[in-house]
């Protein structure tokens, strides 16, 4: 190779680089700009200028969205829910996971398949059914009238991914432990579950995710301000403060955040299991 | 060992519970749905039974629901044809750099795919609104007279607008997709395609694309099953507006239900929209499975 192909090879790449950080500037912008106005007066925002940045960083704004937002309370409703069904929707999709592919039965495939029919059917469809079906057993306006639907409906993905990670399992594993004595209640979580952990942590992540910013069926089955989860305390927001833009902003920063932090924290997880979901199909 | 395997009471044990939550909160309530959408509940008070009236009506004389259809059809053509072969194009360059690159700028592509759908409207509503949203501040930087477009307002560019928000935020997904479709491509592949002379557009046109068919049809299952359920981002935007120029069926159907009083009616659209969701992600499943036979 002789000089000029290196350096026209390395235009390209300079160039490609710079494409992508533009790419990745643009995508990024919006979030900045949030940010930077929730530090704002609201009364700067109107101003002509296209980007200031603010002379006096109004912190307070801050303790304003979490006060008068109920972050805290929000949140805390928002972890009880997700995290309940979280560890609920694992556990059963596990189990089901288990079942469908490592056991010899007739069904097992019109029950994995009737489970999937989960990542079909709209979750806005049982909206309205759910609103009265729920309130015979009278849980609308509790945690479980959330956790029961989110387990539902979450179940089908946790368990597709699960089970395609359980096949590549050889059965010797359980052959062995059976031989040992060990019984199904003993194998499953000491033996099964930690030879599939990546799928199971897969699952759980993007279970999180979908849970905890979930919102519609927050909206349509709570009712009372101290049982709403996080993503309701934009809307409240938007009622309460509606001319106060510069506070709204900062709510929505507060509200991004945990689920920003979940996903740094855990991106090569979601990579994989975005990956593992559509080597599937 | 054979009877450990096919132990019922184990297998009941296993499958059961999570079969009895999803019994319990999506296809009773889809019967439910069936129950009501014969009758002409107004969501409180006395009704009657009026059979198959609501389902007639909203074939034969709403033009709201086959609005609604249309736009998601409108959603799904977006995806599929200019969503994609972008996220596709984006995939294969991040394929190419180092993967600590790559790792870096997927990560950051996906943001916002992490976020909830209350953040990312109302993001977008502010960054569209007329007086003070950015989007106009820097277009006026380009015009003598301030720019005060109502973007999400205004008939001309309400669904545009909104079809924006909903691929900004569904961008990462088919990225991601791509990505690791294209991890699984054997070098061999295209080293053979290169040494029978091939250029970068036939290499990806005859030897990658269809290589990674099954990937990509397992995208498109996902764009439409994902266009059918665009709910909130509508919901909490325009509400359908204006007229009903960017309503999608899951808003209707909650409008119809909880704010028109129509509750019958509601779950009528409801039963409908089942039906259309199921039997198109159905069609488009069988479709993909047949070519790829042939293929």
């Amino acid at each position: 190779m002789s000089g000029p192909w290196i350096s026209v090879k390395n235009t390209k790449k300079a160039f490609l680089g710079v494409f992508l950080a533009a790419l990745a500037f643009f995508q990024l912008f919006p979030l900045l700009w949030v940010f930077n106005y929730s530090l704002q007066k609201t009364g700067d925002l109107f101003g002509p200028a296209f980007f200031t940045l603010p002379a006096v960083p109004q912190w307070n704004n801050y303790v304003r969205a979490f006060v008068d937002g109920k972050i805290l309370q929000s949140s805390i409703n928002s972890v009880i829910i997700v995290v309940s069904a979280v560890a609920l929707t694992t556990v059963l999709a596990f189990c089901i996971a288990y079942a469908c592919t490592r056991m010899s039965w007739k069904l097992r495939k019109w029950v994995l398949g009737f489970v999937s029919l989960g990542m079909v059917i709209p979750i806005h469809v049982t909206l309205l059914p759910n609103f009265i079906w729920f309130g015979l057993f009278g849980l609308i306006d509790t945690h479980l009238s959330l956790i029961i639907p989110y387990v539902a409906f979450q179940i089908s993905f946790s368990t597709l991914v699960i089970a395609a990670q359980l096949q590549s399992v050889p059965l010797a594993m359980e052959e062995s432990a059976f031989m040992d004595g060990a019984s199904y209640r003993s194998i499953l979580p000491r033996i099964i579950a930690p030879m599939v952990s990546p799928a199971i942590v897969t699952a759980m992540i993007s279970t999180f995710l979908s849970d905890w910013n979930e919102f519609i069926m927050a909206n349509t089955y709570l009712a009372s301000d101290d049982k709403r989860t996080l993503p309701f305390s934009i809307i409240r927001f938007q009622g309460q403060y509606a001319s106060d833009y510069a506070v709204q902003f900062a709510c929505m920063v507060l509200v991004a955040v945990p689920a920003l932090i979940i996903f740094f924290l855990f991106s090569k997880w979601i990579m994989a299991g975005v990956s593992a979901g559509a080597v599937k199909g | 060992m054979k009877r450990l395997f096919n132990n019922k009471p184990v297998i009941a044990a296993l499958v059961l519970p999570g079969i009895l939550v999803m019994v319990f909160a999506m296809i009773i309530p889809i019967g439910f749905s069936v129950y009501y959408s014969l009758t002409n509940w107004a969501g409180i008070g006395a009704f009657k039974w009026v059979g198959f009236d609501n389902y007639v009506e909203i074939l034969t004389s709403d033009s709201t629901f086959w609005r609604s259809l249309t736009n998601v059809a409108i959603l799904i053509v977006v995806t599929v044809f200019l969503q994609n072969p972008v996220a596709f194009a984006l995939a294969a360059l991040l394929a190419r750099i180092k993967p600590r690159w790559s790792r870096f700028f997927r990560t950051i592509y996906f943001i916002p795919a992490v976020l909830s759908v209350v953040v990312i409207t109302a993001l977008w509503t502010n960054i569209m609104n007329p007086s003070f949203g950015i989007l106009n501040k820097f277009l006026s930087l380009f015009s003598t007279d301030p720019v005060t477009t109502s973007w999400l307002g205004k008939p001309a560019t309400a669904l545009g607008s909104v079809i924006w928000i909903i691929v900004w935020q569904g961008f990462g997904w088919a990225l991601l997709f791509f990505y690791s479709g294209l991890m699984t491509v054997p070098a061999e592949l295209e080293e053979a395609a290169k040494i029978d002379g091939a250029g970068w557009w036939m290499t990806y046109t005859r030897v990658i694309l269809p290589y990674l068919f099954p990937i990509i049809s397992a995208v498109v299952v996902i764009d439409v099953i994902s266009s059918l359920k665009q709910m909130e981002i509508i919901f909490l935007s325009t509400g359908g507006g204006p007229g009903d120029l960017t309503q999608f069926t899951a808003v209707y159907l909650y409008q119809k239900a909880f704010v028109a009083s129509q509750y019958g009616y509601g779950n009528g659209l409801s039963i409908l929209f089942v039906i259309v969701a199921v039997g198109l992600t159905l069609v488009v499943q069988r479709l993909f499975r047949t070519e790829g036979e042939v293929a």
